[in-house]
C-alpha cells in the first residue's frame, strides 16, 4: 500500500489518507478546534475512520498531522494555502467547546449516534 | 611466486596478514591465547588510517565488526573458543545478511574455561555450526607458521568472494610459535586482493539480495548512493523482512548452493608422502608438525605412512578423503580433540573402523606418541 | 502540498505494522522531520535499529539501514561511525533492548563519547513479544511473565546515561511532537553521545492488562508520570517520586569525541604527534 498522497487535493486547509488511518484517535484528542471527529466505517480499521467535518475551524496548528503515527492527516503549508486564496482560522470560544463535546463523545463525530 | 623471511609468531603473521590484505577495521576483546593478534593489530591499523577498538565485550567486538563490513570495509576480529561462542549470535546474522569478515581463532583447551593457556584443537566442530540454523561454514585451518600469513590472506579474499564470515583456525601451539616463516611479498598479496562485487548501475536498479540461485548476495558499501536494509530477518531482493513462503526458501537453499556448488574454489588441502602411502594419517594444525615428522621416522622404519592434511577444513575435503579412504586400510585421524574431525572422516569414507589418536589434556602430541600408536594399528 | 515525507519513507512498506495509536509512528515522523530540518543528505545517514516493535523503524525510513541482533545495536553502529566517522548514525531501540541484554552495549556507548545518537524508545514493556517485563516496567504493574505483579525495580534510563559518560541526555515523550522534534534536531546535531529517552504508549500490551486499554488512556498516563525539568527541579524528594523530568538534561559540548580521540592515535602511529599521557587529559580517572 502507498502511503500519503501528500498533495492537497484541492487548497483545503486539512486532508487525509484513509487508506493509512487506524482510527486511533489520537489527532481528534489534540486539536484544539473541533475539525475532526471519527466516523463508523464497517470496513476499517477498529470499525471507524476519521472524518474532517469543520475544515474551516482549522488553526493549521499541525498537532494532528505531528500526532498522526500513521501518515493520514496532512495539514496545508500555510504560505501555499495563502496562495491559493484561504487561510486558516482564528481559534473561537464555540470551536473549543464543540472540541471538548467530541472528547466526552469518546471522540466520536457529534453527529454519529451510539458511543463506541 | 617471491618470497620474504620473517621471523614471527602465529598470531602476530595473522594480523600481518590482515593488514597486507587490505583490512581496515579490527574489533575485539582480550582472550588468551589470541590477544596477540589484537595487540599487534592495535599497532599496526591506524599506521595506515585504519581503525582497531578493543570493544567492551567479545559480542560487541564482533558487532563493531560486522558494523565495519556493512559500511565497505573489510573486517578481522580475533579470539578464542569462549569468544566464538559469544559470537555465535551474531556470526549467524552476518551468515544471513551475508556480511564478509574474518574471524581468527586460537584454538585452546576447552569446554567452557577449560585451560586458557594450553593447546587444543577442540573448536573444530563449533566452526561448522557456530550458529543455529542452516548456512554453511568456511573454515580454513593454518597448519605451520606461513600458513598463518597465508591463510588469513586468503580468508579475506574468500569472505568477499562468498559474502560471509570465513573462519581461521589456528591453535595456541601455533599462535605462540617463534620461527622462520617464508610469506609472500606485499605487492603479491596486493595484486591477489579479489574485493567483493559491486553493483554500479543506476541505484534503483539495484537489488542487494537479488542473484543467480548459488550465488552471493551484492553489497554496496554503505553511504555511497544505494540505500537497502540489512536484517538477520528472512528477506527480499531489497534486504527488507518477509515471510513469503518462496522467498525464504529460496535465501536458505542460496546461502547452501553459494558455496555448496563452489566448494572446488574453497578446497585446500596438503598431500605429504600418500603416493604409495599405506597408512593415512589425517591431522591438521600444529599436530599436523608432528604427523609429518613421525612420518619420516616411520618410513626410515619401512613403514608407508602418508598424511593427509585438509587445509580448508569445512567444507570438508570428503571428496578426496573417501578416494584415499577407499583403497587405504590403515587410517588414523590424529587431533587433539575427542574425535570431532574423526567423525567427519568416517562419514566422508562410509567406513566405521577409522582409527584415532586423540590427546585433550592441553599438551603437544610428540611424534613419538604418533610413531607408537601406527604400529599399533 | 504538506511535508513531504514519502521522500524519506520506504512508500512500498507502508502502512506500518505497528498497532493502531503506537507511539512508534510518532517518533518516526519526528524523526524524519527533525532530518530534513538538519539538511542532512539521505545517503550520509545510517539508521541502526535493535528488535522489537521498535526494531521495525529502520525498515521504514530510505536511509542505509540496519536491523541488528536484540541489544546490539550501539555495538554496530560503534563499527559503522568508526569506519565512516563524517557520517550521521543513529540507534533506535526499545527499553528492553537497550536497557536489559543491551545494557553493557548502551553503558559503553556513553562512556566512551562516540558520536551516535541513541533514541531509546521506553514504552515500559516489551511490547512485540506480548507483555513480558522490561527493565522500565513500573512496579506493581501486570505482566505475563510476572502475573502476581511486577517486583523488579527500575532503571532510570537518564540517571544511567548520565553517570556512565553520555554527553547530551534527554527526555521528551510522544505527546509532544513538535518539541520532540526540536529536541531530536539538538540531540543529532551534537559531537559526541548523545541519548534520548523518549516515552512511548504501548496500550495494547502494557495498557490492556493494567487499565488502560486505549491509546488516549496510555498517553494520559505518560503526560501524569512527567514533567518540565524546570520544575522537577523545584521539587521536593517526595514530590518527585513517581515523575520524570522531560527536557535537556546534559548537554556538555566540551567532553571529548571518540572518533575524534582516534584520530589522534592514527596521528601517534603516523608519526605526526607524541604519544598521548596523561597530561592530554584533565579528568584522568
Amino acid at each position: 500500500m502507498a502511503a500519503s498522497p501528500m498533495v492537497n487535493p484541492g487548497d483545503q486547509p486539512v486532508w487525509v489518507n484513509t487508506d493509512n488511518c487506524k482510527a486511533c484517535d489520537i489527532c481528534v484528542s489534540v486539536c484544539p478546534s473541533g475539525v475532526l471527529g471519527m466516523r463508523y466505517e464497517k470496513n476499517s480499521t477498529l470499525g471507524a475512520m476519521i472524518s474532517i467535518d469543520h475544515p474551516e475551524a482549522c488553526i493549521g496548528c499541525q498537532e494532528c498531522e505531528l500526532s498522526c503515527p500513521d501518515f493520514a492527516i496532512f495539514v496545508a503549508d500555510r504560505k501555499e494555502l495563502k496562495e491559493a486564496g484561504v487561510s486558516f482560522a482564528k481559534l473561537t470560544d464555540d470551536a473549543k467547546a464543540r472540541q471538548e463535546k467530541i472528547v466526552a463523545n469518546n471522540f466520536m463525530s457529534l453527529s454519529e449516534q451510539g458511543v463506541k | 611466486m617471491a618470497t620474504r623471511e620473517v621471523i614471527s609468531t602465529g598470531n602476530e603473521l595473522a594480523a600481518l596478514a590482515a593488514v597486507d590484505a587490505g583490512c581496515k577495521f579490527f574489533g575485539g576483546y582480550p582472550l588468551t591465547p589470541s590477544s596477540e593478534v589484537m595487540h599487534v593489530i592495535s599497532d599496526l591499523l591506524p599506521k595506515k588510517g585504519g581503525v582497531a577498538i578493543q570493544m567492551e565485550d567479545e559480542i560487541a567486538g564482533i558487532c563493531a565488526v560486522i558494523g565495519a563490513a556493512m559500511v565497505g570495509q573489510r573486517a578481522l576480529t580475533a579470539t578464542s573458543g569462549p569468544g566464538v561462542s559469544l559470537k555465535a549470535e551474531n556470526l549467524g546474522l552476518a551468515q544471513m545478511a551475508e556480511v564478509p569478515l574474518v574471524l581468527v581463532n586460537v584454538m585452546r583447551g576447552g569446554p567452557s574455561t577449560g585451560l586458557p593457556t594450553r593447546v587444543s584443537q577442540g573448536d573444530i566442530l563449533q566452526a561448522k555450526n557456530p550458529s543455529h540454523g542452516d548456512y554453511k561454514s568456511i573454515t580454513l585451518c593454518a597448519g605451520s607458521l606461513a600458513e598463518c600469513y597465508t591463510e588469513t590472506v586468503r580468508a579475506f579474499n574468500l569472505a568477499d568472494r562468498f559474502m560471509q564470515p570465513v573462519i581461521v583456525l589456528l591453535d595456541e601451539t601455533i599462535g605462540h610459535m617463534h620461527g622462520k616463516a617464508e610469506i609472500p611479498t606485499i605487492e603479491d598479496v596486493e595484486a591477489g586482493i579479489v574485493p567483493r562485487k559491486k553493483f554500479d548501475g543506476p541505484a534503483d536498479e539495484y537489488f542487494p539480495y537479488e542473484c543467480e540461485a548459488d550465488e552471493p548476495a551484492t553489497l554496496n558499501p554503505m553511504f555511497e548512493g544505494y540505500r537497502y536494509h540489512f536484517t538477520g530477518l528472512h528477506h527480499d531482493k531489497n534486504g527488507f523482512p518477509t515471510e513469503e513462503i518462496e522467498t525464504c526458501r529460496k535465501l536458505i537453499q542460496r546461502l547452501e548452493d553459494k558455496v555448496a556448488m563452489h566448494e572446488d574454489e574453497l578446497e585446500s588441502y596438503e598431500e605429504f608422502m600418500m603416493d604409495d602411502a599405506e597408512v593415512m594419517i589425517v591431522a591438521y594444525g600444529s599436530v599436523s608438525l608432528a604427523a609429518k615428522e613421525s612420518i619420516r621416522h616411520l618410513r626410515k622404519e619401512g613403514i608407508k605412512a602418508g598424511l593427509f592434511r585438509p587445509i580448508t577444513i569445512w567444507p570438508s575435503p570428503a571428496k578426496k578423503i573417501k578416494e584415499y579412504t577407499d583403497k587405504i586400510e590403515k587410517v588414523l585421524v590424529v587431533e587433539l580433540n575427542i574425535g570431532q574431525f574423526h567423525a567427519e572422516v568416517q562419514r566422508a569414507s562410509s567406513r566405521l573402523d577409522i582409527d584415532g589418536l586423540f590427546k585433550v589434556n592441553g599438551r603437544a602430541l610428540s611424534p613419538h606418541e604418533i610413531v607408537s600408536k601406527v604400529k599399533e594399528l | 502540498m504538506a511535508f513531504n515525507y514519502d521522500k524519506y519513507l520506504r512508500l512500498e512498506k507502508m502502512p506500518t505494522l505497528w498497532c493502531w495509536g503506537c507511539g512508534d509512528g510518532v517518533i518516526l515522523k519526528a524523526f524524519v522531520r527533525a532530518i530534513d530540518k538538519m539538511g542532512v543528505a539521505q545517503d550520509d545517514v545510517c539508521v541502526v535499529s535493535g528488535i522489537g516493535c521498535s526494531g521495525r523503524f529502520s525498515s521504514y525510513v530510505d536511509f542505509n539501514t540496519v536491523h541488528t541482533t536484540h541489544g546490539r545495536t550501539v555495538a554496530y553502529a560503534t563499527g559503522i561511525k568508526l569506519a565512516a566517522p563524517d557520517k550521521l548514525v543513529v540507534c533506535v531501540a526499545g527499553d528492553g533492548d537497550a536497557l536489559a541484554i543491551g545494557g553493557n552495549h548502551t553503558i559503553h556507548g556513553c562512556r566512551r563519547n562516540i558520536d551516535l545518537t541513541l533514541i531509546i524508545i521506553n514504552n515500559f514493556i516489551y511490547g512485540l513479544t506480548n507483555s513480558q517485563t522490561s527493565p522500565t516496567t513500573p512496579r506493581g504493574m501486570w505482566t505475563v511473565s510476572q502475573k502476581a505483579g511486577n517486583i523488579d525495580p527500575t532503571f532510570n534510563t537518564c540517571d544511567l546515561a548520565i553517570a556512565s559518560g553520555a554527553s547530551f541526555v534527554a527526555r521528551e515523550t510522544m505527546i509532544e511532537p513538535k518539541k520532540l522534534e526540536k529536541v531530536l534536531v539538538k540531540a543529532m546535531q551534537h559531537k559526541g553521545f548523545s541519548m534520548m529517552e523518549v516515552l512511548s504508549n504501548c496500550h495494547i500490551n502494557l495498557g490492556r492488562k493494567n487499565k488502560m486499554m486505549s491509546a488516549m488512556a496510555n498517553l494520559e498516563w505518560i503526560d501524569s508520570i512527567t514533567t518540565s525539568k524546570k520544575k522537577y527541579d523545584a521539587m521536593s524528594e517526595e514530590e518527585r517520586l513517581n515523575l520524570l523530568p522531560t527536557g535537556i538534561l546534559k548537554e556538555d559540548t566540551e567532553a571529548d569525541e571518540y572518533c575524534e580521540m582516534y584520530a589522534e592515535i592514527q596521528k601517534v602511529h603516523q608519526g605526526q604527534r607524541a604519544k598521548i599521557t596523561q597530561d592530554d587529559f584533565a579528568k584522568k580517572i
